[in-house]
């Protein structure tokens, strides 16, 4: 039981040096300052096709449901308020950071694992290169600005796609919808979608970096990095979600 | 490669950002027209929040803008109205509910179509506020609270009083009467019956009596009847035809005419009259004085 916690207190204190790592590594932009746009092109451009096809899904599903389990009596427009506020505030951020904790985390685990495994890490220092500021740091920026951005368009998809199925699918009329759109909005929800967005971004790229860069046995262990690595992220992210809200529901009242 | 993924990158963020200012404001606001200010003044627990919908006659024309609370019991709220709406002047605005998840709205309704509008800056009068969710639920609250206490009541006096108890004392009363008027009816529906009985036979006495009368001399005698009323009749009209005559006669008199009439009506006649008879009552008193000079009876 001690050797247990302690173990715990050890993975997180191990945790705690490699975010110290990153914060000194943030001193040195010179070293990430080019790699950060081409990890931007790659977490956020690249993540963009396969973005827009959940988010299209979501909001067309949202919307479905929602008018068919409205009872009798209840406006139409009610469609339109529920749609926007699931995918705004929760499904837009949550799906669009679990889905890249897949494709985006997992390559990065995958990435830094192999070249753990394979030294080039090693060489790195080996040639005074800080392997944190010149592979963690811009994967960790790129991150944090890409996924809000992916979430705007996640968002936005969303609710188009959950309007384009109102109207065309059900009995919701394209006024009724605009009208619960626009309906007790404030300007705050959408800051609150993008706080998250961020910090599930920092989530994907800190968690996934640190299982990659700590990588260990050969292929066997990328392998195992890679869905430790997935493991934990979305977990952390279902953490932070649920912590987020606890922290700023109250606020976004309109 | 680099320059292509900075282009690429840039383009990604400056769509993105555009498109999350653009949703915003269209969500908040309905487009990126501000439209123009308008003013109304509302009391306080309105539930007025930024961003609620304008109606104008029920047409959603703009948004809530601003809502500053004042010490003097009012809300000071300041509403866009989109440039393509004009607001007919006499228009009344109110603080409506706008759906049933409790929020509001301010619902503009012009009295009658006027050509003048309410100019930009100016305020709108209130009008009286429909009840919102909230207040309805506080009266049926309050409803609920009534009959709770008229049903504790009731069960207090009916229950805790002994009412009921006195309730069903009355109603085993009630059936002890209704026993006893039973009875009654029965005694009266005996007498009835006994009533009906001798009525029958006194009908049948009757009948018999009737049946008994000679009907030769109740034709005779009702002939007789008839023939005397004709005699009657003849008397009367013969008493009228008197009695016309009588009145001209009178008529007469009274106007002087004939005879009699000038001697009733002349007062010289009357005068003439009255000195004969003072002179006949001087001639008897001189024959009863001296009846000698008058009368000479020689018997012998």
């Amino acid at each position: 039981m001690k050797r247990s916690i302690a173990g715990s207190l050890s993975r997180i204190g191990e945790r705690g040096y490699f975010l110290r790592d990153i914060g000194r590594g943030l001193k040195d932009p010179k070293t990430y300052g080019v790699e950060t746009i081409r990890q931007m092109r790659n977490i956020g451009v690249d993540s963009l096709p396969l973005t827009i096809i959940v988010a299209a899904f979501i909001g067309a599903v949202t919307a479905f449901q929602t008018r068919y389990q409205l009872f009798g009596g209840v406006q139409l427009s009610v469609v339109g308020l529920i749609s926007r506020q699931s995918i705004v505030l929760e499904l837009g951020p949550l799906l669009t950071g679990l889905v890249l904790t897949g494709r985006v985390g997992a390559r990065i685990t995958a990435e830094l694992g192999t070249m753990r495994v394979t030294e080039q890490i090693d060489a790195l220092e080996t040639l005074a290169y800080d392997p944190v500021a010149y592979l963690i740091v811009p994967r960790l920026i790129a991150a944090i600005i890409m996924l809000p951005i992916l979430v705007i368009f996640a968002n936005a998809i969303g609710v188009g796609t959950a309007f384009l199925t109102a109207v065309v699918a059900t009995d919701v009329t394209g006024a009724a919808f605009s009208e619960g759109l626009r309906l007790a909005f404030a300007p705050f929800q959408i800051v609150y979608s993008l706080i998250k967005a961020t910090l599930f971004g920092a989530a994907i790229a800190f968690f996934c970096s640190y299982e990659g860069f700590t990588t260990t046995a050969g292929a066997e262990g990328v392998g195992r990095s890679t869905a430790q690595a997935v493991v934990i992220t979305s977990v952390a992210i279902l953490v932070l979600d649920a912590l987020t809200a606890l922290l700023l529901a109250p606020y976004l009242q309109a | 490669m680099k320059k292509r993924d900075d282009v690429l990158v840039g383009l990604v963020m400056a769509v993105a950002i555009g498109v999350a200012i653009i949703g915003s404001l269209w969500l908040a606001r309905g487009g990126l027209s501000k439209g123009y200010p308008l003013y109304a003044k509302f009391p306080w627990n309105s539930g007025l929040k930024q961003g609620q919908p304008v109606l104008l006659a029920g047409v959603n024309v703009g948004y809530v803008d601003e809502v500053e609370l004042r010490q003097d019991g009012t809300v000071l709220t300041t509403f866009r109205v989109g440039d393509e709406y004009k607001v007919p002047q006499g228009t009344v605005a109110t603080v409506v509910p706008n759906g049933i998840f409790g929020d509001m709205a301010i619902a503009l309704t012009p009295r009658a179509p006027n050509r003048n509008s309410i100019p930009p800056n100016d305020t709108v009068p209130v009008g009286p506020s429909a009840p919102g969710i909230a207040q309805i639920t506080g009266k049926a609250d309050s409803i609920a609270t009534s009959v709770n206490a008229i049903t504790s009541a009731f069960e207090g006096q009916l229950v805790d009083d002994g009412g009921a108890r006195d309730l069903r004392r009355a109603l085993a009363t009630s059936n002890a009467l209704m026993i006893n008027m039973n009875r009654l009816v029965s005694q009266f529906a005996a007498i009835a019956a006994e009533q009906n009985r001798q009525l029958t036979a006194t009908q049948a006495s009757f009948r018999q009596a009737t049946s008994g009368i000679d009907s030769a001399k109740i034709d005779s005698t009702l002939r007789n009847m008839r023939e005397t009323s004709a005699n009657l009749a003849t008397l009367s009209a013969d008493f009228r035809q008197t009695s016309a005559r009588l009145d001209s006669l009178i008529v007469k008199i009274n106007q002087g005419t004939g005879t009699v009439g000038m001697a009733l009506n002349d007062p010289g006649a009357y005068n003439d009259l009255r000195a004969v008879l003072h002179r006949m009552d001087s001639l008897l008193a001189d024959v009863k004085r001296d009846p000698r000079r008058y009368i000479n009876l020689k018997v012998f």
